[in-house]
């Protein structure tokens, strides 16, 4: 869009003449045929439209930006208000109403340049004086036109002011959404990062401890920023095993590595071999010694397969002692429970692995 | 054996000096690059034996770096480094042309095997990129080309024990196999993952609009 208030440049490269018609037809983006016949209608009007065309031609500038010479804009001044008064002329309008248009069309000039605002309302008020004084003159056009000159006459005084204001309230609106946005992202990271940042600072000696605050604002901070890519929507069961995983690294600080191949919905069955897995998990967090586990979780038609493994210490499975439930119960059981199978393989020294299984049903 | 020389490509400069402290002495690094446009002519001009690329560029994926030099530079190979959970992303740059898939979170010493291996012509899955290829392989649409289409019963119990978390050590001593015949096994797995036209594998690169 052309800066308001600055007059187009000609177009000379696709011009016929002077790139008069070219230019305005580019700055109001119109065909410039239609800019041409509007010429050539006006010069049906006692030649205003030559008149116009040379004003326009002498008042354009060769290049945007580039204002034209002083007495380039006298002589193109002079030629409109030539063209003006031919085109009243032509109209067969009275000698007062030339008049009255001409005190008028300086008091808007004035008050479109919001300079001697005084002036010039005290200009338009004149015209429009003139015009009502005289009116009666004008016969049976009387009554019309006067009406009117006054509401053309009003558009032109309220017009580039209206178009202003509105302009304006379009800017304030975007500039108020944008720091909306600013204050909800500030916020964000101020309840997160930061307060992560502090903690951080507090517990610096403890580099297990910052490893994972690091990595549950990393996690935080990223489903944020890419919600589409969360794997966490509790209704699958890879989506639930993510969540389990997370959970025990948050909770023990230790790495937990989810891979997987096929999904499946998540059933009262599949809920249960994913609160198995997470006890397998935090199992091998907290006795094995590892810093990562790595769990994989297969599904296809026939079963679903639950892996996590750990290269810690391993344990021998009689010397655990009876009153850790977690294996028997929480596992074990669990999986029997619903239909399915749990199998421990470790060996001290050389890590542990859980392998649940679980049927599915032919639904 | 020399010393590998490495590249780093990663838009993070702190990750950036992580690696580097993290390889130690185990490998000469030979250039870093945070963008593809810095990636392509530094790779050009140190001709280095591996470059570890991070999968997300602000100025283009990690396999606009591969494809700005592979042609120049076919001696140079590519393993591939993210966090990134996505599936598309990790296929996409794997069908460009890296040899292998890492997440952010492996250990200096596992890194520095990794290089190793993908420096002698080797591939590197990790655990997730298996189980994403176990996916792309496994679903029952109709094979085009058996050699290039489907996974060998073999390639699937190698496939498996990775996604598991199982190192090539362990895989090979779980189903009686010598450490490099596991190897060969990965590395057709890499090139049925790279040539095959199975539709999950070219909608997903699709989707990244690489090919």
């Amino acid at each position: 869009m052309a800066e308001t208030g600055t007059i187009p440049a000609r177009d000379r490269a696709n011009g016929v003449v002077a790139g008069v018609a070219a230019g305005i037809a580019r700055a109001l983006g119109v065909d410039p045929t239609l800019v041409r016949l509007l010429f050539a209608l006006l010069t049906l009007a006692a030649g205003a439209g030559i008149a116009l065309y040379l004003a326009a031609a002498l008042l354009m500038p060769e290049e945007p930006g580039v204002r034209t010479s002083r007495a380039r804009r006298a002589v193109g001044l002079a030629l409109l208000l030539l063209a003006a008064v031919a085109v009243l002329n032509g109209l067969g309008l009275p000698a007062f109403v030339q008049l009255a248009a001409a005190i008028a069309a300086a008091g808007v000039f004035f008050l479109w340049r919001r300079q001697q605002r005084l002036l010039g309302t005290l200009l338009v008020a004149a015209a429009g004086v003139l015009l009502l004084t005289r009116g009666g003159d004008l016969g049976a056009g009387g009554p019309l036109l006067t009406p009117a000159a006054f509401a053309g006459g009003l558009l032109l005084v309220v017009g580039p002011w209206l178009w202003r204001t509105v302009q304006e309230r379009d800017a304030e609106r975007t500039r108020r959404i944008r720091s909306e946005e600013r204050a909800e992202v500030a916020a964000r990271v101020h309840d997160s990062v930061l307060q992560t940042l502090a903690l951080v600072q507090r517990e610096a000696d403890d580099p297990k401890r910052v490893a994972q605050l690091a990595r549950r604002q990393e996690r935080e901070l990223r489903g944020w920023l890419y919600p589409e890519g969360q794997l966490f929507q509790e209704d699958t069961l890879v989506a639930a095993i993510g969540n389990a995983a997370a959970e025990v690294e948050e909770l023990h600080g230790v790495r937990v590595e989810v891979a997987s191949a096929g999904n499946a919905p998540l059933d009262n069955d599949g809920r249960a071999v994913v609160l198995a897995a997470r006890e397998a998990m935090a199992n091998a967090a907290r006795f094995s010694g590892a810093d990562e586990v790595s769990v994989y979780a297969e599904a296809d038609a026939e079963a679903i397969n639950v892996f996590v493994r750990d290269r810690g210490a391993g344990f021998d499975r009689e010397a655990v002692p009876a009153e850790r439930r977690g294996l028997a119960e929480s596992i074990e059981g669990r999986m029997t429970r619903h239909g399915g199978t749990a199998t421990i393989m470790s060996n001290p020294g050389e890590g542990t692995e859980v392998e649940l299984t679980l049927p599915r049903k032919a639904s | 054996m020399s010393v590998r020389r490495v590249v780093i490509v990663d838009d993070h400069g702190l990750f950036r000096a992580g690696v580097r402290t993290e390889l130690g002495d185990a490998v000469e690094i030979v250039g870093e690059a945070a963008t593809v446009g810095e990636a392509i002519p530094l790779i050009l001009e140190t001709d280095p034996d591996v470059v570890l690329l991070d999968v997300h560029l602000p100025d283009g994926g990690g396999q606009a770096v591969i494809a700005g030099v592979a042609l120049e530079r076919p001696g140079v190979r590519f393993l591939a480094l993210s966090v990134s959970d996505a599936a598309e992303d990790v296929i996409a740059v794997v069908r460009a042309g890296a040899r292998g898939y890492v997440t952010k979170t492996i250990s200096g010493e596992e890194l520095t095997e990794a290089i190793d291996r993908v420096a002698e012509g080797d591939a590197v899955f990790s655990p997730r990129l298996a189980g994403f290829v176990l996916d792309a392989f496994g679903s029952g649409e109709p094979v085009r080309d058996a050699e290039l289409d489907e996974l060998t019963a073999r390639e699937r119990e190698v496939l498996r024990l990775i996604a598991r978390g199982y190192r090539y050590k362990e895989i090979a001593a779980s189903l009686h196999l010598s450490v490099k015949t596991v190897e060969s096994h990965v590395s057709s797995v890499l090139r049925k993952l790279q040539l095959s036209s199975r539709h999950e594998l070219t909608r997903w690169a699709a989707e990244r609009r690489m090919i």
